[in-house]
């Protein structure tokens, strides 16, 4: 924590204080632009301009968690398709708390950079009622704890945070408020024509309506002596209890109606449309107050521009509310709509949660979110793809690792730890001078890491240093146009690692799916190529079963060559990769057929092991993508199978030649989450298979076995 | 370091005091700092006092209107939502407060309790992850809840069963019982017998040589160790030997039990719930032996204490026996037993038994309160206790252990000394002697209605923290959940009188008196007050001979469901955010629930016109 290690000498922090006691730089250390709601419109239109003069903007968000269960971590056995459902199950499920903007300019007159850091805090209040159900949200208990333990000011965002509101709920919000005015309207309309009078029963009612004929009189009659243009107050003496005020309503002499039941008003209501042409109650709905008025106009044509003039009222107040209810989301429009280059660090997860939170649902398909984020922002460059992808920056990086704490502080040293150490490497850094308000600093550093605004600031450096290291001249492409274009930075833009863990890389023009470029330096640990036709997904065993165990369990039924690989995901699952695809069809017919008999042999099959307690469950990987895709989260896979509704025991597959056919489209896809979509979708082993085959299956697989346990005793 | 304090320093203050009107208590607030002090306070309070009081405060209740538990839910299917939120949502705050009644003086011990579910072992438990309410996280922040106090230094827990698991998982060395071995040796065990039987042997003389020898340079101390492959269990030298097997673990303890008596084998289990190894830590003498066995045992008492956490005070109140009082019994103490117990179960009654066992005697202020007619419907407690306050004269006296009124840092969990002061004055009212409840040792059926409390419980409502009152203009009647039938796929936003007044001309089951509530924008319920009619409609919704303008609106989508088809949605988790869906799905899932015997379950609600009041949503 204590920075003052990485300074070399004493005198060097000597050479620093003097420096800076003589220039009028102030301390480094001033933190950086806190946003909430309060701050937020004024922040805003600052935020306006420096996005629009920046080449790039970097950002970076804090979220309330990452994984909702443990098995939808990132597997190595997760096919692509697969990776994309657990990275749209954690947008879907986790709130951002903190979003993060840094806009960087290139300053040609002082060589150096310009950053704006923002740290916006947000939260998804809940400002329009758009329907009756309440906005939910998970939160990983170990995030929360990180948070915690960097000092996550979690008051701020809940009472401060900016709400926002995604594109399709502002036009839900904008269809509903039109709808809701609609009717406000014609209620409006009605008032000021039609007559349906309330049956006057009591003598109160009478009375009343009597007395407020008299009154309205009046105060009308008192107006047209005064001239309409100028009604004295002092000519008709206000209540004492100011039910009645004078005061002018959209240029027009009014009474103000207070302290009135809503049966009294409805009465008021009826005897102004019935008795006083020139005379119009009109209802105004405040912020949380209404208004009440009985307005005086000069002819009916003054009528009807009276309702307009209300009508458009509405409409503005209603707009403007929505508008608010935007929010955060602004921000999002203007990062859009500026068309700048967006800079993330491994932001896959980022751009998932902007597109779930600001856009819309997630599509559900990798290659719909690429072409819907490809759409809304032309330009995404991630900068772990472009620290992985390129030899210069491995080796300036001297390999270490690329989180962004470490690829900042091996790539901006100056910046990092205020020192000159990187003059020793003869190579030019990067300056960087950081604008938070009236302050300037050209070597700040706030510390407050896993903070978002400051993680986006890290991620800009890194990404201009990494440039300059490639050779790119800012001052040649001062315009960010330019920058986007240089060939050298185009072979790296919109690439995102879809997973890290496999160094799979997922284009955003193209929805195309690439490996990891040559020229890394990662050493991945891959065996071979994963045959997901060759997988079985097994769950619901003995716990007290490993993995080598439950591998030595089945070699002796299948074959001792038949296994490639057991990869635990839980404790109640792994996937069994076997060497051939017949095997997998071969191993699920074993098991089906050793559940349904109950006879002795089948007690001593060596599977039984594997089937004890009678609650495995044995699957294609197919089924492993149903799973991933259902919205519920249980923490153990097993429960989590039992949950999305899988009722069989064991997923048995049509003969290879029709697997082949089916492995090419997957009908079953889509319906995921309903229980009976799964029932029809398997195909239920024919119970009329006799007795005497099954008994016959498992004696064949046990002759197979005692082969196989003779072969390996030898 | 420095940097994070500073930023601490920039974090939000709760604005003191944004209740001023409030009369506050003063509550002892206990975080993770102070818990242990706290707790030993609050052991002496317990201890002394006759009730305990307790009111929770979660991160959310329903995620849909119509997940919260309503009037036209039978106990069971209140029970299943109850499940449902107390599964789902997270408990941040338990407010307890041990009180004791004298005459008119209520002496109280207010402690609000700061939890969060901190992953202290790493392995996902308390819970690996909670969902929270939007609308409820702002409702509290707008009451000054203080959550930076909460995640930073709230006390974390672990149930019943949890810490079971964990115990295993954690892998600390357990003492080493003996069990004789079952079959006679074989030659492999012999040999491993003889090979373990030697090492310690060599070890053991090593040992001891160095110490009667009392080599003074540390230097060749730490070299002969490195030679001899000893090692340390705090100051006592200690071998560990790698076995394969329980076998092998049996007989390492059969051989070091004939071996010697200064030895003690210490087990290292494996994640898994195995024995990785066993440790044989070398003990000087008998005496010095014993008072290593004590040490283990203050090592794991020690190790317990921290993994229960504030669980430990859960254990107090239930070995205390105290009876708990509580606002919302069903509600509360599935969280309760869902965080501090087991999970929950899936039947109601084995949750009833499972709490009972735990807590014998338990309080519904709300129960208590529909004793008195027309208190029946106002939930909320400060509603309660200014209706009690102008019709009854029942004089109660404060007296609170941390002084009256207070500073604004300790007032949450206002709450919990409101139920006190409620249920005092409820006794006062109700002609209840409270020392009558306590004196025939545990048999408390001197309060009317109690035994059926957790299950009676169902019809109440949330509280609601802004303290909305429900009033019920007409008197709730009771109904037969067969005369109930769902109906959906109507157009959005029909009132009930327009659907009502659309049925009524339909068909001829509706010339009788019937009634309609809507649950949701996309659902309402139908409630028919003569009997079979209910029947008779769902038949003719399904016949072929439909006709008129019922089916028109057939055609356009509406559906019809009986009472089992809600309870089918409820039991098979289908919580979708529209009912409609929700009775979609349970309708094309054959029945597998009904098929479990006769219904012994009351099947009656308390039906009441104005079923669903527009409480602003929380």
């Amino acid at each position: 924590m204590n920075t003052t290690k990485h300074w070399p000498k004493r005198a060097l922090i000597l050479s620093r204080a003097l420096s800076r006691a003589f220039s009028d730089t102030p301390s480094p250390t001033f933190p950086l632009k806190h946003v909430t709601r309060s701050n937020f419109d004024s922040a805003l239109a600052e935020l306006r301009s420096h996005v629009r003069a920046a080449d790039f903007v970097a950002i970076d968000m804090e979220m309330t968690g990452v994984t909702s269960a443990p098995w939808r971590e990132s597997f190595e056995f997760d096919r692509f398709d697969i990776r994309y459902l657990k990275v749209k199950d954690s947008a879907e499920k986790f709130a951002v708390l903190q979003f993060g903007v840094c806009p960087f300019r290139w300053d040609s007159l002082n060589q150096s950079f310009i950053a704006h850091p923002h740290n916006f805090f947000v939260f998804p209040r809940q400002e329009i009622p758009l329907d009756r159900t309440s906005y939910e949200f998970l939160c990983q208990t170990t995030s929360m704890d990180f948070l915690a333990k960097y000092q996550f000011d979690f008051n701020a965002c809940i009472n401060e945070g900016i709400s926002y509101l995604s594109k399709g709920q502002e036009y839900e919000a904008r269809k509903r408020l039109n709808s809701l005015n609609k009717d406000q309207l014609t209620n409006l309309s009605r008032d000021l024509r039609e007559t349906t009078d309330l049956p006057l029963v009591r003598v109160a009612d009478v009375l009343f309506t009597e007395r407020m004929k008299k009154r309205l009189s009046e105060w009308r009659n008192e107006l047209l002596q005064n001239g309409v243009g100028g009604p004295q107050d002092q000519g008709y003496p206000n209540d004492l209890n100011q039910q009645f005020r004078t005061v002018f309503f959209k240029m027009r002499p009014a009474l103000s109606l207070n302290g009135f039941t809503s049966h009294q008003l409805s009465l008021i209501r009826m005897v102004t449309r019935n008795h006083f042409k020139d005379l119009a109650y009109v209802h105004c709905n405040g912020e949380n107050t209404s208004e009440e008025f009985v307005v005086y106009t000069d002819s009916e044509s003054d009528k009807d521009r009276l309702v307009e003039e209300v009508k458009n009222d509405y409409q503005r107040r209603a707009e403007m509310k929505i508008n608010d209810a935007v929010g955060f989301r602004h921000v999002i429009d203007l990062l859009s709509s500026e068309n700048k280059l967006i800079v993330g660090h491994n932001c896959i997860l980022d751009i998932a949660h902007i597109h779930s939170k600001f856009l819309g649902p997630l599509p559900l398909t990798a290659e719909e979110f690429v072409s819907c984020v490809n759409k809304y922002f032309p330009r995404i460059i991630d900068t772990k793809i472009l620290l992985n992808a390129d030899y210069t920056l491995q080796r300036k990086m001297k390999k270490s690792s690329t989180s962004l704490s470490s690829a900042f502080s091996s790539l901006c040293p100056e910046i990092a730890y205020g020192s000159k150490r990187s003059v020793l490497s003869h190579e030019p850094c990067v300056k960087v001078e950081v604008h938070v308000g009236e302050m300037r600093s050209s070597n700040w550093n706030s510390g407050a890491k896993h903070e978002a605004g400051y993680d986006a600031f890290m991620t800009g450096c890194v990404f201009a240093q990494a440039c300059s290291h490639l050779g790119i001249d800012f001052q040649l492409h001062s315009a960010s146009e330019t920058l986007c274009q240089n060939e050298k930075l185009q072979k790296h833009m919109n690439l995102l690692y879809l997973s890290w863990i496999n160094g799979d890389i997922i284009d955003l023009r193209t929805g195309n799916r690439t490996e990891e470029l040559l020229g890394s330096n990662i050493l991945r640990k891959r065996f071979r190529p994963i045959l997901f036709k060759n997988i079985v997904l097994l769950w619901g065993f003995p716990s007290r079963l490993k993995p080598s165990m439950i591998r030595d369990c089945i070699c002796k039924t299948v074959g001792p060559t038949s296994v490639i690989s057991i990869y635990r995901i839980d404790q109640t699952t792994v996937f069994v990769q076997f060497s051939k695809e017949e095997l997998v069809s071969d191993f699920l017919n074993l098991k089906e057929t050793l559940e349904q008999s109950n006879d002795a042999i089948s007690v001593l099959h060596p599977l039984s092991q594997l089937l004890e307690g009678g609650n495995t469950h044995a699957a294609s990987y197919e089924t492993y993508k149903e799973i991933c895709a259902s919205p519920i989260s249980k923490v153990l896979f097993a429960d989590q199978a039992e949950a999305v509704g899988i009722k069989w025991k064991t997923e048995l597959l049509p003969s290879s030649e029709e697997s082949q056919e089916n492995n090419s489209f997957h009908p079953e896809s889509g319906a995921a989450d309903t229980p009976d979509a799964f029932e029809k979708s398997k195909i239920r082993k024919k119970e009329d298979s006799s007795k005497q085959k099954l008994c016959d299956d498992i004696i064949d697989s046990f002759i197979k076995a005692e082969k196989i346990r003779r072969s390996t005793n030898l | 370091m420095v940097m994070l304090i500073r930023r601490r320093l920039f974090c939000t203050k709760i604005p003191p005091n944004s209740h001023p009107h409030k009369l506050q208590w003063s509550v002892k607030q206990v975080t993770k700092s102070n818990f242990n002090d706290s707790l030993q306070e609050f052991k002496s309070h317990l201890s002394s006092s006759d009730f305990v009081a307790v009111s929770l405060q979660n991160t959310g209740s329903f995620s849909a209107s119509w997940n919260r538990v309503s009037s036209f839910d039978t106990p069971e299917t209140a029970y299943l939502k109850a499940r449902r939120a107390a599964e789902r949502f997270q408990l941040l705050q338990f407010a307890i407060c041990p009180f004791t009644i004298s005459g008119s003086k209520v002496t109280a011990h207010p402690y609000n309790f700061h939890l969060f579910p901190r992953d202290e072992l790493n392995i996902g438990m308390p819970s690996y992850s909670f969902s929270c309410q939007t609308s409820y996280l702002t409702a509290m922040a707008r009451h000054g809840f203080d959550f930076n106090a909460c995640i930073y230094d709230g006390v974390s827990y672990l149930s019943r069963a949890q810490e079971l698991v964990a115990k295993v998982r954690m892998g600390n060395p357990i003492a080493l019982n003996h069990i004789p071995t079952s079959s006679p040796p074989t030659v492999a065990d012999t040999v491993f017998v003889e090979r373990v039987k030697s090492r310690i042997k060599h070890w053991k003389k090593a040992c001891t040589d160095s110490s009667s020898r009392k080599i003074d340079d540390t230097l060749i101390k730490s070299l002969r160790k490195l030679v001899s492959g000893g090692e340390q269990y705090g100051s006592r030298p200690c071998m560990t030997i790698d076995v394969c097997s329980e076998r092998q673990v049996q007989l390492v303890s059969e051989m070091l039990r004939e071996f010697s008596d200064d030895l003690v084998a210490l087990k290292i289990p494996t994640k898994g719930g195995g024995t990785q190894a066993v440790r044989v830590v070398l003990t000087s003498s008998k005496e010095d032996r014993s008072l290593f066995e004590r040490e283990l045992q203050n090592v794991e008492e020690e190790q317990n204490k921290k993994l229960r956490g504030f669980r430990e005070v859960i254990e107090l109140i239930s070995a205390s026996q105290k009876p708990i009082v509580s606002h919302n019994t069903l509600n509360d103490f599935s969280v309760i037993h869902s965080k501090f117990i087991a999970p929950l179960p899936f039947n109601m009654d084995e949750f009833l038994h499972s709490s009972q066992s735990a807590f014998p005697h338990i309080f519904d202020v709300n129960h208590m309160m529909k004793e008195i007619g027309p208190l029946e419907n106002v939930t909320s407690i400060p509603a309660a206790i200014s209706y009690l306050k102008n019709r009854f004269f029942a004089p109660i006296e404060m007296e609170l252990s941390h002084g009256a009124f207070s500073d604004a840092s300790k007032i949450h969990g206002q709450t919990v000394v409101r139920i006190c002061y409620l249920f005092a004055k409820l006794c006062s009212v109700l002609k209840i002697t409270p020392g009558a409840i306590q004196s025939d040792d545990g048999n408390v059926t001197s309060l009317p209605g109690y035994a059926n409390v957790l299950r009676s419980s169902s019809g109440s409502c949330e509280e609601s923290l802004d303290g909305g009152i429900r009033i019920w203009t007409n008197s709730p009647r009771k109904v037969d959940c067969k005369d109930l039938v769902f109906l959906w796929g109507f157009r959005d936003r029909l009132s009930a009188g327009m659907l009502k007044s659309l049925l009524q001309g339909s068909h001829e089951v509706f010339s009788g008196e019937f009634d309609v509530c809507l649950i949701d924008k996309s659902c309402a319920v139908l409630v028919f007050l003569q009997p079979n009619l209910s029947q008779a409609f769902l038949d003719v919704m399904s016949s072929e001979g439909i006709s008129g303008s019922l089916r028109e609106f057939v055609s356009e989508g509406l559906r019809a469901a009986d009472y089992e088809t809600y309870k089918r949605a409820c039991s098979l988790g289908l919580w979708e955010t529209d009912l409609a869906n929700s009775l979609d799905k349970a309708s094309a899932t054959p029945d597998q629930f009904s098929q479990r015997g006769p219904e012994t379950k009351p099947s009656e609600i308390f039906w009441c016109k104005d079923l669903i009041i527009n409480l602003d949503d929380l």
